[in-house]
């Protein structure tokens, strides 16, 4: 590590200190008092102490026992593989399409990329709404998944990198006899480890977390989403604040831990994405 | 993206030999991807423009009405949109002090630090982790009246407390809170990777001449940085326009008397809670032209700004 590129003087160090403390203590906080409120018996949940002094599980054994909440994360967890998997499928081969060769109406394919990572779903939201009616999708996986197989940035993002992928060694590759769905998978995949397992936790990420589409497409308490679930809970048992958190607690946990995992690649495949919220 | 086209200049076309079969193999590659950009979201954009010019309350049996631009104006002349400008201004406005001004001095800070900066960094980074539902739901929780801990918080401390969520100012302040405090930490980040894109032998050149850090910090850093500001302040604005979508609908659905509700939360109420589809249609039309114009103007100054590339 070289020296710092700018060292402050000893009162304003102190005072960035500070500001940065106060940050992160406001980050902190809330989330100790979520996991402890998730821990505390009955009678402490209004407490405001961030520790239950009889840490207990029954909060836990209402949230799976006497809610659906099994089912929302089964739903979760099934549509977010699903979909991260198709995702992951179509923008490898297209990266690979706009990274490999240049063809008639390879640029305007791309232009169209790339002006689709600027349309929010908000914009669109009416007639795929109709569209999912005449097909009878409402409440189903199918919802859920298809209107999302796109993602442009996850395109963009690979094309990247395999442009920056010595070009020689898949040609090479090609004038032994293998086609380019073989370089693709034998000589070009098998390089972008690191990549692929940011983008796809971020992909990832950002399916478990969504709110708006589901909102949109699911109705019944069957085919409800972790988010949906949660939204539910604070509007139906309003009182049971214990399982509440013990709800908000499991459905960020996944998140969190796999955040650990791979930390840095992950923060740098967001601040590519441009912007996730 | 400025390097596209001389990129693929550089790119070997594809191979020749049996030709006709050769120029569509590209294709295959892309169909998938291509397939569902144009039915998710080109042609629902085009549905949408003519969906803004009939009148449709969404049964299916019912036919629709040609009305012409009759649903443009009756959108422009509601209070709703009045309030939802209105709304979307303030957000906007409030934005730029929190997430945009207030990261660049912490980011530098952290910089200066170097490695000793990753907690603070990736303690920051959390909130973006976090679902926007489950921030909402907790801020609810806690803002609670009966049960919220800033509730208890404040009688332990003899104030009295009244929820910010049933007031139109109070709520519109506490999402511009939460959204802030959500999105903070990403935008320290984005500062910090265009910082360490700066050559050390500027900085390093520009001590030598017996420059301040101060000095440093506005005469070089500040401009060449200058991109990633704008960039962040321009995605910070879309953000501050879409994103706040999920908590105004899980604390407040637009209220009270549509003091939270902003132009995406009023084409969805539009269409799906009063169920016009054809203002709806033409709300998403005139989010899409404000959308766009926001877009134009970011390629244009990035464009513009390219000589202060090292």
């Amino acid at each position: 590590m070289t020296s710092a590129p700018i060292t402050f003087g000893r009162p304003w160090r102190v005072a960035f200190h500070i500001i940065c403390l106060a940050l992160c203590l406001s980050v902190l906080v809330p989330m100790a008092l979520v996991v402890g409120t998730a821990f505390k018996p009955a009678n402490e949940i209004y407490d405001l102490s961030l520790w239950p002094s009889q840490p207990t599980l029954a909060n836990f054994g209402r949230l799976f026992g006497e809610t659906e909440f099994l089912l929302y994360m089964w739903n979760s967890l099934a549509t977010t593989f699903l979909r991260v998997v198709a995702q992951l499928a179509i923008a490898i081969l297209a990266a690979y399409a706009f990274a490999r060769w240049h063809f008639t109406g390879s640029t305007l394919s791309f232009a169209l990329t790339l002006g689709a990572m600027m349309i929010p779903h908000q914009l669109v939201m009416i007639p795929i709404y109709i569209m999912i009616a005449e097909l009878g999708w409402f409440d189903t996986w199918a919802a859920l998944i298809i209107p999302n197989l796109a993602m442009p940035f996850a395109v963009f993002l690979l094309r990247q990198h395999m442009m920056s992928f010595p070009k020689e060694l898949l040609d090479a590759a090609e004038m032994d006899g293998a086609g380019p769905l073989t370089a693709l998978w034998r000589i070009m995949l098998p390089n972008l480890g690191p990549a692929l397992a940011a983008l796809t936790i971020v992909l990832s990420i950002d399916c478990w977390n969504e709110y708006f589409w589901p909102m949109l497409v699911i109705d019944s308490p069957g085919a409800r989403t972790v988010q949906l679930g949660i939204r539910e809970f604070l509007e139906e048992n309003f009182e049971d604040f214990g399982a509440l958190m013990a709800g908000v607690t499991i459905a960020s946990l996944p998140v969190l831990l796999v955040f650990f995992l791979l930390q840095r690649r992950i923060m740098e495949t967001f601040v590519a994405s441009g912007l996730k919220g | 993206m400025d390097g596209t086209t001389a990129v693929a200049a550089a790119r070997p076309p594809v191979r020749a030999g049996r030709p006709r079969f050769r120029a569509l193999v590209p294709w295959l590659y892309l169909a998938p991807l291509l397939a569902p950009l144009i039915l998710f979201v080109y042609w629902p954009l085009l549905h949408t423009a003519w969906l803004s010019l009939v009148r449709w309350n969404l049964q299916p049996g019912q036919a629709t009405e040609f009305v012409g631009l009759a649903n443009y104006a009756g959108v422009l002349e509601s209070s709703l949109f009045a309030d939802a400008s209105w709304n979307s201004m303030i957000y906007v406005l409030a934005a730029i002090p929190l997430k945009v001004l207030l990261p660049l001095p912490v980011a530098v800070f952290l910089w200066s630090l170097g490695r000793a900066g990753g907690t603070y960094r990736t303690i920051l980074f959390l909130p973006t982790l976090i679902s926007f539902v489950i921030v909402a739901v907790v801020v609810g929780w806690m803002l609670n009246p009966i049960a919220g801990h800033v509730t208890a918080l404040l009688s332990w401390l003899g104030m009295g407390f009244a929820n910010p969520l049933a007031t139109p100012d109070g709520a519109i302040i506490t999402i511009i809170v939460l959204s802030a405090w959500k999105v903070f930490g990403f935008n320290v980040l984005l500062y910090l990777a265009g910082l360490a894109s700066i050559r050390r032998d500027l900085i390093e050149a520009m001590r030598l001449d017996g420059a301040s850090d101060w000095v440093i910090l506005r005469r070089l850093i500040w401009p060449l940085l200058s991109p990633t500001t704008f960039f962040v302040l321009i995605a910070t604005v879309i953000f501050s326009l879409q994103q706040v979508f999920t908590p105004i609908d899980i604390l407040t659905e637009g209220g009270p008397e549509n003091g939270t509700t902003n132009f995406f939360y009023m084409v969805y109420q539009l269409a799906f809670r009063t169920f016009d589809i054809g203002r709806g249609a033409a709300g998403t039309v005139l989010l899409f032209l404000l959308l766009l114009v926001i877009t134009l103007l970011k390629l244009r100054v990035l464009e513009k700004r390219v000589h202060y590339q090292q």
